[in-house]
């Protein structure tokens, strides 16, 4: 019979079969020639008598119920076989399975094969192909864990990938490879980093476009069969050389609180100065760029490329972030605001783009922490600013030598110069002071007048401070109208300084009226000492006497000598002052004089003195001539 | 846990805080006495030293565990804060000498404080990055172990291919911490970015997870090279004593609280270089706290001494950290890790349970650390901080006194 033929042939083909195939796979390819030679030797047949016949491989061993249950599973194990063979002799080579690309996509093709007929198994409904599936799970780990490989060292060594074929099989991922379009210029210049840059608007493409497309079809490959984070984790170790060494090229060492804090400003300084680009570059160039190259390559496999970003990009933020930490400890000696507020504005100008960059849960965190550091390095703005006031009051009052002829105080002209200075970061320093754990300082009742702003407190508070330790310094001349000179010295100095500034506006019309007045108030203070000298010459006391005329000399002679060695440092005001004086005393002793004359016993009165001569004594007032 | 839930504690001063600023600006120095107000409050602050110190000594299994340590710095800022509030309160007794070269002293050891936070983040940092592999381990293992759709609990026997994948993260794990090991024990490190700089020299054949073991290797981003966390310590506890009869009564008591929270300090940071990785670790230092002197000594000093016994166990001798989760961690990951060695397919019942338990076990500390780590990460950032915000403000109030 016909049925009978076929089962002879059948038998002696799986003879011949037998005899000839020694190994699984060579079985596998002479099955395939027969039947492709003849219809009726299709491959189920042959298998399934093959195993019935009690030559079944190492996944048959099934109890005695799957006689119904041969033809599906032998099709699945007929697959498994084709790929294991196909896979096994790939995963064995020694070298990148990317350096051909043909090989490469055979792999794929294979894999995507092996994780489908897994998901068939476990759809078909026969509870017992778990030997089955079993083994296909095993050749699946074996896949992955060389996928895992390649993809590593396709991210740690592009090159030794093979470059793309030209024409690409019209696969998979044929949608995928029109999405990215690179910039040539940019891919060429990978690590640009030793240069000076000035725009930040750059991104490093670290992987050549063939290597990304490549990781990403790997990347799809290993989330499919369940090794996402396995592949995620492979991004970060492959990362970190390539991340470290570019930090390692920003030329910052790493620093410890205590070093920051017992290093010489100088030296932190010059630190300093090198954080703030090295820090724009890692916040603005790196990290974006990291996050690009995880998106491309984890397109569409959340969260896997969300966790390989914020795995890779931790260690560098937290580098250049620790530094400045460490700067926000440190001391708050003045001088270091304006560094450490080029810091804060750095870290507080990038926050809004951290918003985006760092918007996915895993990578939030890095965000929160430079807004932390941000504001300790704000408090630290204040710290230093309150450093300021206290530089003030502790500047010694009693030195052994007093600021010589009443003139401008080195604290004054610092505390002027660097207020003026600090305005120039008005807006930042209103941010801090506005901000932060404190809360405004509240200063005793604010004066409705002045400016109200924290900031504006808190400068005109200083001044204050100021104001006080120079009237104490004013106190320790001997002669109180050289305090007078003192304060009106340094008032007028303080009061220029204030005009057409910053510190003007901050400060108020109302302040710098006040301060006006108490000028005025020390110069008519100042003026006593010449009405004294004048009231010598007063005529209704006692009348027109010569000896008056002698008192009179004296006390010129005494007070001119002594106040041509004190200074008044502004010209204008210097001039003013002999003026008024010259108006006050001149006139009166003309006037005494020519009533002396007019006194007839007085006649022969020998006058010292021409009123001209008292001209020229009070015109060289105020040199601040040093004694020799 | 929330973020908030240690910060809870700083609430109340944040205005404080201002009120400590716009007092500072009237200038009042009130001249303090002897009030008995003032007892109180010394007195008060001593209880809460030794509450904080009963409560950490209340369950001694638990000591050293990632809840134990959070406990601790959630003391510690309590503490830290309740000594600022101490301060303010006598901002004027602490211009003045011998107590304003305590105080100064005192900050001065909390600066030091500053660098271990940043070491001990990173170690932090590190076991992070362990339980990321604990994760992975644990997802395919025990996926395997409850596939189910309609809710019921569905055993799957271990299939050959997971447990190759579990052992694989486990041997990747493994090296991790062995680095860490290496890293943390070798005397001169060697922070080098030369690893990386030739990388086509480097062997493209090598196991995964050899290659990851040597880029995972573990030098902090915060410290250079040469810091010892051991050093650190033993700087911070230098020269720290219970103050003597007179300087008490010189500073009508005030030298207590001062050497209270000194102290607590040196235990805290004791207690985390003890329980976490970081550089150079070591654990000689010298505590040198009258055993009845205080109230809190007797259970601080139990505690050391456990905590010192602990370390010289001889299975915890070269441990990277006694935090007990990474001990646990490497127990169960050994354990199974020769489970797995000597599996032979199909396995008995017998070894699937074992298998499942020490799956299990792993699982537990897992999640542990997964819900806590971060947490503590950011309790570590708080104490940094607060460490900074009160030197500051304390130097500020000595500095007044010089007027």
């Amino acid at each position: 019979m016909a049925e009978n033929g076929e089962d002879k042939l059948i038998a002696t083909v799986q003879h011949i079969i037998k005899t000839l195939g020694s190994t699984d796979s060579m079985t596998e390819d002479i099955l395939k020639v027969f039947s492709n030679y003849d219809g009726r030797l299709s491959l189920d047949k042959l298998h399934g008598k093959r195993d019935a016949a009690g030559g079944g491989g190492g996944g048959g061993g099934g109890g005695s119920s799957e006689e119904q249950q041969h033809v599906p599973i032998t099709s699945f194990e007929r697959t498994l076989r084709t790929l294991d063979r196909q896979v096994t002799q790939v995963i064995n080579q020694e070298r990148l399975i990317w350096s051909e690309s043909e090989a490469a996509e055979g792999f794929l093709e294979a894999v995507d094969d092996l994780i489908a007929t897994i998901k068939d198994l476990e759809a078909a409904p026969h509870g017992n192909n778990q030997p089955l599936l079993d083994r296909a799970d095993d050749l699946l780990q074996r896949c992955m864990f060389r996928l895992e490989r390649e993809f590593k060292s396709l991210i740690e060594r592009p090159d030794d990938a093979a470059p793309a074929a030209p024409s690409r099989p019209t696969g998979f991922d044929s949608d995928e490879s029109d999405e990215y379009e690179y910039d040539e210029d940019i891919e060429d210049a990978r690590i640009p980093i030793a240069r000076p840059v000035t725009d930040y608007d750059v991104v490093i493409d670290a992987l050549p476009p063939g290597s990304v497309s490549d990781l990403h079809k790997i990347a799809r490959r290993m989330v499919a069969a369940g090794f996402g984070r396995e592949c995620a984790e492979t991004y970060v170790v492959a990362r970190k050389g390539f991340l470290e060494e570019s930090v390692a090229r920003l030329g910052l060492r790493p620093r410890t609180a205590e070093e920051v804090k017992s290093a010489p400003w100088d030296e932190l300084e010059l630190d300093i100065a090198r954080w703030i680009p090295a820090f724009n570059m890692v916040f603005k160039i790196l990290i974006p760029s990291e996050r690009r190259l995880c998106d491309r390559l984890f397109d569409g496999l959340l969260p896997y490329g969300d966790m390989a970003f914020a795995g890779a990009s931790r260690p560098p933020a937290l580098q250049l972030l620790s530094f400045a930490d460490a700067v926000a400890a440190a001391s708050r000696t003045p001088e270091r605001l304006f560094r450490v507020v080029d810091m804060y504005e750095s870290a507080r100008d990038l926050l809004p783009e951290l918003e985006t960059i760092f918007s996915d849960e895993y990578s939030c965190a890095l965000r929160n922490e430079v807004a932390t550091v941000c504001s300790a390095v704000g408090s630290s703005i204040k710290g230093i600013f309150m450093e300021l006031e206290n530089l003030i009051r502790r500047d010694p009052v009693r030195v052994s030598v007093p600021v010589h002829g009443g003139g401008l105080h080195p604290i004054t002209r610092y505390v002027m110069n660097y207020l003026r200075a600090a305005c120039g970061s008005r807006q930042t320093l209103e941010e801090v002071m506005e901000g932060g754990e404190f809360g405004p300082m509240s200063v005793g009742p604010v004066d409705p007048d002045r400016p109200t702003s924290s900031l504006a407190i808190h400068i005109a508070w200083i001044m204050d401070v100021l104001q006080k330790n120079l009237d104490a310094k004013s106190e320790v001349y001997r002669e109180p109208a050289l305090s007078c000179v003192f304060l009106m010295n340094n008032g007028k100095y303080i009061l220029q300084k204030v005009k057409d500034s910053e510190l003007g506006v901050l400060l108020g019309e109302e302040w710098s009226k006040q301060m006006n007045s108490k000028v005025r108030r020390w110069t008519r203070e100042y003026h006593r000492v010449w009405a004294k000298i004048i009231s010598v010459l007063q005529i209704n006391d006692g009348g027109v006497r010569p000896e008056k005329l002698r008192v009179f000399n004296n006390y010129l002679e005494e007070n001119c000598k002594t106040q041509a060695e004190w200074l008044i440092a502004d010209e204008q005001m210097r001039l003013d002052l002999r003026m008024s004086i010259m108006d006050s005393v001149v006139p009166a002793y003309r006037t005494f004089l020519s009533r002396l004359k007019a006194i007839s016993d007085c006649r022969d009165v020998y006058v010292k003195f021409t009123p001209e001569d008292v001209e020229a004594w009070i015109g060289e007032l105020f040199q601040g001539t040093e004694k020799r | 846990m929330p973020a908030t839930d240690y910060q809870g504690s700083s609430v109340p001063f944040a205005s404080l805080g201002r009120s400590i600023l716009s007092i500072r600006r009237d200038q009042v120095h009130s001249m303090d006495g002897h009030d008995p107000s003032t007892e109180q409050e010394l007195e008060s602050f001593q209880r809460r030293v030794s509450d904080l110190f009963a409560d950490l000594s209340s369950s001694p299994d638990q000591i050293l565990s990632l809840a134990w340590i959070r406990k601790l710095l959630e003391g510690f800022l309590v503490s830290l804060e309740e000594f600022r509030v101490i301060l303010f309160n006598h901002r004027a007794a602490v211009t003045r000498p011998p107590l304003d070269r305590m105080v100064s002293d005192f900050f001065e050891r909390a600066v030091k404080a500053l660098d271990l936070c940043n070491a001990v983040r990173d170690g932090v940092g590190q076991v992070c990055q362990w339980n990321k592999h604990v994760e992975i381990v644990v997802q395919s293992l025990a996926s395997w172990c409850e596939v189910d759709e309609s809710g019921a609990k569905k055993t799957r026997p271990f299939g050959e291919g997971q447990l190759r994948r579990g052992k694989k993260t486990l041997m990747d794990l493994n090296f991790l911490i062995m680095d860490e090991k290496e890293s943390a024990s070798a005397s001169h490190r060697n922070r080098s970015f030369g690893r990386s700089k030739d990388p086509h020299k480097s062997s493209s054949s090598s196991p995964s997870h050899l290659s990851s073991g040597v880029h995972f290797r573990s030098l902090s981003w915060s410290v250079s090279r040469t810091w010892s966390a051991a050093r650190q310590l033993q700087n911070i506890a230098a020269n720290l004593n219970a103050p003597r009869g007179h300087d008490v009564t010189a500073t009508a008591g005030l030298a207590m609280p001062v050497y209270t929270i000194s102290t607590v300090l040196v235990f805290t940071m004791w207690a985390l270089v003890a329980a976490v990785p970081c550089q150079d670790r070591g654990l000689q230092i010298h505590f040198s706290i009258p055993r009845n002197g205080f109230v809190w000594s007797p259970a601080l000093l139990s505690l050391h001494e456990k905590i010192v016994e602990e370390s010289k166990r001889k299975d915890r001798r070269n441990a990277n950290g006694l935090m007990k989760e990474i001990y646990q961690i490497e127990k169960s990951s050994h354990q199974l890790l020769e489970l797995l060695d000597g599996v032979e397919m199909p396995m008995g019942e017998e070894k699937e349970n074992q298998l499942k338990n020490s799956v299990q076990e792993l699982e537990n500390v897992c999640e542990i650390l997964k819900g806590g780590l971060e947490p503590l990460e950011r309790q570590i950032r708080e104490v940094f901080h607060r460490i900074v915000r009160s030197r500051t403000e304390g130097l500020d109030s000595l500095s007044h006194g010089n007027e």
